[in-house]
């Protein structure tokens, strides 16, 4: 108990008595480690829980039959006459449009007959279907969820392919169906009709009976299935999808763990100062009986307080930010990977772990150094009271020789391979580069302070010889502070320089990739797994209108290749064409790959696939396409930067071989040479009537490409804000206590004629020196960084081959931004240093 | 000083610390102040730079009541009239001893301190010390660097509080030696807080404080 006495009154009384400085400690903590939250819980929303919106209606089934192109709806009979009493599912699975909101919502075709017998007819009845089989010969009936707000008997208008039709709300089903919120479900009939797959379903579910084992039946049943027709177990697709968005948010979860780092070197400044300003009560204490593990223990637990409050503060902040985040994470995750609707956001006991872990963990080891230093302080140290003020030594040559070390360490990290699908080891190089600058700063602060103190005086006056003194001379918490704010900055430079880089390179591929002058797909928002189809007659037509010269169909399909999803695509192969749109890794000439590729079973993958799949040119591959397992030989990888789970590219009349639907999914029009634009334009719009389409110039296509990949990043630049917002907070309350330290050193100078304004003016060099010192080390520990990002963990995680760019605007837009708000953090520190009374603080020490 | 009366608020209570002082230090004297702690006197050589206001009655320096100068005035006062000397020297801990010494002419905005500086040093017998930290430097010597700080920018008036409080008997008998000599040669008035009998003795006067008056002349 007594021991507890003593920590209070040593300890936390003193810690109450000045509760900003308190304060700021907690907001360090806490907005650090509510990035951690908030992005685990918007990623939990919006990716985490990932449950395909294709799962609606799915009921209680053990395996799925799936085929690249659909499956043939005769499957579902031929299963159905083995004497195995299986109950199957056949649906129907694509996305409508709801012409009045422009919202894309599932569309399920279900057997409303098939359902309506045995145990299903159960469920039926609990989702609100009351004798739905009255309407199945009725192609415009629709059961649509309550979260839709229609009535039953009312129209609703949807845009299927590229049809738009009146539909009727035969139904509402309640939410307890799970139809995943705002799903419209359909006889299977209408489906197919509606979606053009007469003849195919596009998954069958398959509800085994109890007895026997289930490889049993798995063996059975894939025994009487043709050789491309794939049987799983049920969800496959939703696991697949989970395994495609583990690295995105893998890479997010590393992300947001930036603003707890910067958090730490604030942390470990804030204990560092504790232990330094209480130096002589320590010495006191130890002279009195205390032993060394009681100070490490009273230091350990006065963080650890902390590291609780901070931690516990920051889930509903986190609560808050997640908020903010989700609808970023779900843009991303729908326009890059897949469908989804994200979830709600939920402070689980799991994000409760995660702050508390990630809070304390960080807050304790931050605070291990110091307060081990703290324990060795000795007792002698209370009788060196106001002889001399305690320095903090650094050794800053043997540190920058470590430093040389770990940027060494850093460089061969760098080269190793990926582990398990992550790039582990391109996260450590990273790490290594941090600390390397982390611990060359201390040489780089007295470098610059004390070689550019006259320089600085000749140009600032005598309030920058002392700023440039007084940061030298307490040089390890300039160096903290530095590191604090460079690490932030850093993340900010190599995050900026990557992004630029990457947009850049999206750029010039656009360029190249889109040669056509047209474009048209089915009207309706498109995530990245949806292909709606154009009737094959379009393109004909379009074909026919003057001043055109050529279309080129392209036809997509979503696929799974080794547990992952893929897009499988089918294009016209036009020799002759001016401009052809791909370029590949080998640098061989587009013609001639694309004329290897017209000439039998050859497939062409995007880099992004490649890397997945560790595949390369001269490899063959196996893909399931309709009833079969053809086998493709890799010509070559090309670039692209459209879809993260990789293409899979084949010649038109070789797709159509084995999946033999001629609808395209998109049409590139090539004009005659002098043809006119607009009025083409509007000749290729009369020809398609009747069709929704949406036709985009190239222009506008490439602004809505960039739209979407600016869409797609605003969540690392809201990431980068918390971290610089939690450095530049730190830094504000750092340098509080800074003029609270020196309030002896304003005194003199007030005592020696100086001035308020002399004295506000010292202060904010000192920011501004620490700013410009953080920018100078934060760009050249960015500039490394980003090479770490685009060269290796862009690489493994997605395959991506960036070129490096500079983003010379942004990065001077946002370094400047930073420095003007260091500059600013000193504003109220300078207040306070003004209106101290120099008597009273002289006369205190 | 006429009638000067200076209260502190200390915890929500009135604290007198000068007591209807009155007090005419003369050009080129040197006076001491001796009492036992919290007597008054370093209020007195507070009131008595400028640093300070009192709570009745008027500090007059060559004249120039100091209550009715503004900040900036009372700046310039200072940095032109007034040298502060400390007991616990009060150096910058991050400049070199030269540093030290160039800080007042540095914010007073001299361009090229460094002679007049170098100058001052030498004129207590550190020059050769000009380039050291301070922390280098034996408590007599950061005493001297102090005096050399307060003297550099030429005052008419220092004020020395318990200069040598934190030194031993000897270097402390220095100390008091090298003011007395300035003195003399400089023509200035020192006026110094102590609480040593033997240190007042070396005073052209000295005034006894207690209860925040004067005692004896």
């Amino acid at each position: 108990m007594g021991r507890f006495t003593l920590l209070y009154r040593l300890m936390l009384r003193p810690l109450l008595q000045r509760p900003g400085r308190a304060l700021l400690i907690l907001f360090a903590i806490a907005l650090g480690d509510a990035a951690v939250v908030a992005i685990d819980m918007a990623g939990d929303a919006a990716a985490g829980s990932f449950r395909s919106s294709m799962e609606s209606f799915t009921g209680n089934n053990d395996l799925e039959i799936t085929a690249a192109g659909g499956v043939p709806e005769t499957i579902a009979a031929q299963l159905a006459r083995l004497p195995l009493d299986l109950r199957l599912s056949p649906r129907i699975e694509d996305h409508a449009t709801i012409v009045a909101t422009g919202e894309t919502v599932p569309l399920i075709g279900i057997d409303l007959v098939g359902e309506a017998n045995g145990e299903a007819a159960q469920r039926l009845d609990q989702a609100g279907l009351r004798d739905p089989i009255q309407h199945i010969n009725d192609p415009d009936a629709v059961w649509v969820a309550g979260a839709l707000g229609k009535a039953v008997g009312e129209k609703i208008d949807l845009l299927i392919n590229d049809q738009t039709r009146d539909y009727t709300v035969r139904g509402l089903v309640p939410d307890t169906a799970k139809l995943g919120g705002d799903a419209i479900l359909m006889d299977i009939r209408a489906a197919q009709q509606a979606t053009g797959k007469s003849g195919r379903v596009d998954r069958i579910l398959i509800k085994t009976p109890r007895s026997g084992s289930f490889d049993d039946w798995q063996r059975q049943i894939r025994r009487a299935l043709p050789a491309g027709i794939m049987l799983s177990p049920q969800g496959s697709a939703t696991a697949a999808n989970r395994r495609m968005l583990a690295a995105f948010r893998w890479n997010l979860r590393v992300l947001s763990y930036i603003a707890l780092l910067v958090g730490a070197f604030l942390i470990y400044n804030a204990i560092s100062v504790s232990v330094v300003r209480r130096r002589a009560d320590i010495g006191a204490v130890r002279a009195l009986g205390a032993s060394r593990n009681m100070v490490l223990s009273a230091f350990l637990l006065e963080s650890s307080l902390f590291g609780l409050i901070g931690s516990l503060a920051a889930l509903p902040l986190g609560r808050l930010l997640a908020s903010g985040a989700v609808g970023m994470l779900s843009t991303t995750v729908n326009a890059l990977y897949v469908s989804s609707t994200a979830g709600a956001l939920r402070i689980t006991t799991g994000s409760v772990l995660l702050a508390l872990i990630a809070g304390m963990g960080v807050t304790l080891a931050s605070a291990l150094a110091p307060a081990r230093e703290a324990s060795q302080v000795p007792p002698t140290e209370a009788m060196a009271r106001g002889r001399r003020e305690y320095e903090v030594r650094i050794e800053r040559h043997r540190d920058a020789l470590i430093a040389l070390i770990l940027a060494v360490l850093g460089a061969v990290a760098a080269q190793a391979p990926e582990i398990a699908g992550k790039p582990l080891m391109g996260y450590l190089a990273a790490m290594l580069f941090v600390g390397a600058s982390a611990l060359l700063t201390p040489l780089v602060v007295h470098a610059v302070t004390f070689a550019g103190a006259g320089l600085m005086r000749r140009l600032m006056g005598v309030e920058a010889l002392l700023a440039c003194r007084s940061l030298g001379g307490s040089l390890r918490r300039t160096s903290v502070l530095v590191g604090a704010l460079a690490t932030a900055i850093a993340m900010m430079t190599s995050v900026g320089i990557m992004v630029g880089s990457f947009r850049q390179t999206v750029l010039t591929w656009m360029d190249a990739q889109l040669s056509g002058d047209l474009y048209l797909r089915p009207a309706g928002a498109l995530n990245a797994d949806q292909h709606p189809t154009i009737a094959p007659r379009v393109a004909e037509r379009i074909a026919s209108v003057p001043g055109v010269e050529s279309v080129a169909r392209f036809r997509a399909y979503e696929i799974e290749y080794q547990g992952l999803p893929a897009t499988l695509a089918g294009v016209d192969i036009d020799l002759h064409r001016r401009e052809q749109s791909l370029s590949f890794l080998s640098g061989r000439p587009p013609v001639d790959v694309l004329r290897e590729l017209a000439a039998g079973d050859n497939a062409l993958v995007s880099e992004p696939f490649a890397n997945k799949h560790h595949v390369k040119a001269g490899d063959t591959i196996t893909l399931p396409l309709g009833e079969t397992r053809p086998t493709f030989r890799i010509l070559d990888i090309f670039y692209d930067y459209g879809h993260e789970a990789g293409y899979i590219l084949l010649a038109r009349q070789t797709m159509l071989k084995y999946l033999p639907n001629p609808a395209p999914t998109n049409l590139a029009v090539f004009l005659k040479p002098g043809a006119d634009l607009e009025s083409t334009r509007a000749a290729v719009q009369k020809a398609v009537a009747g069709s929704d389409l949406l036709i985009l110039s190239n222009a506008v296509l490439r602004r809505e490409g960039i739209r979407v990949f600016d869409q797609t990043f605003a969540i690392t630049y809201a990431l980068e804000a918390i971290s610089i917002l939690v450095a530049i907070g730190g830094i504000a309350g750092a340098l509080l206590s800074i003029v609270m330290d020196r309030r002896r050193e304003f005194g003199i100078l007030r005592f020696l004629g100086g001035t308020g304004s002399q004295i506000r003016k010292l202060t904010l060099v000192e920011a501004g020196l620490i700013g410009l010192l953080a920018n100078a080390t934060g760009l050249a520990l960015g500039f490394v960084l980003s090479l770490v990002l685009i060269y290796v963990i862009n690489k493994q995680s997605f395959g991506w081959t960036i070129q490096f760019h500079w983003p010379v605007t942004v990065l001077l837009s946002s370094l400047s931004l930073v420095y003007v708000a260091t500059v600013l953090a000193g504003i109220a520190p300078a207040r306070i240093a003004v209106r101290l009374n120099p008597i009273e603080v002289v006369h205190e020490e | 000083m006429e009638h000067v009366t200076r209260d502190y608020a200390a915890e929500g209570e009135r604290v007198r610390a000068l007591n209807d002082v009155s007090l005419s230090v003369g050009s080129g004297r040197f006076v001491a102040l001796v009492g036992r702690s919290g007597c008054g006197k370093s209020t007195l050589l507070h009131l008595a730079g400028a640093m300070d206001f009192p709570t009745a009655g008027h500090v007059r320096l060559e004249g120039l009541a100091t209550d009715a100068l503004s900040e900036p005035e009372l700046t310039r006062l200072r940095r032109e009239k007034v040298g502060f000397v400390f007991q616990s020297f009060q150096l910058l801990n991050t400049l070199s001893v030269v540093e030290n010494v160039e800080v007042p002419l540095l914010l007073a905005g001299r361009r090229n301190p460094r002679p007049a500086a170098m100058e001052r040093l030498a004129s207590v017998g550190l020059a050769e010390l000009a380039h050291r930290m301070t922390h280098q430097l034996s408590g007599g010597q950061m005493q001297r660097v102090a005096i050399a700080r307060a003297l550099v920018h030429g005052p008419r008036l220092l004020l020395a509080d318990e200069p040598t409080g934190n030194l031993d008997t000897a270097t402390g008998n220095a100390i008091l030696h090298l003011l007395r000599q300035i003195r003399e040669e400089q023509k200035l008035t020192i006026l110094m807080a102590t609480h040593s009998a033997e240190a007042a003795a070396i005073a052209d006067v000295v005034i006894h404080m207690r209860d925040g008056q004067m005692v004896q002349d």
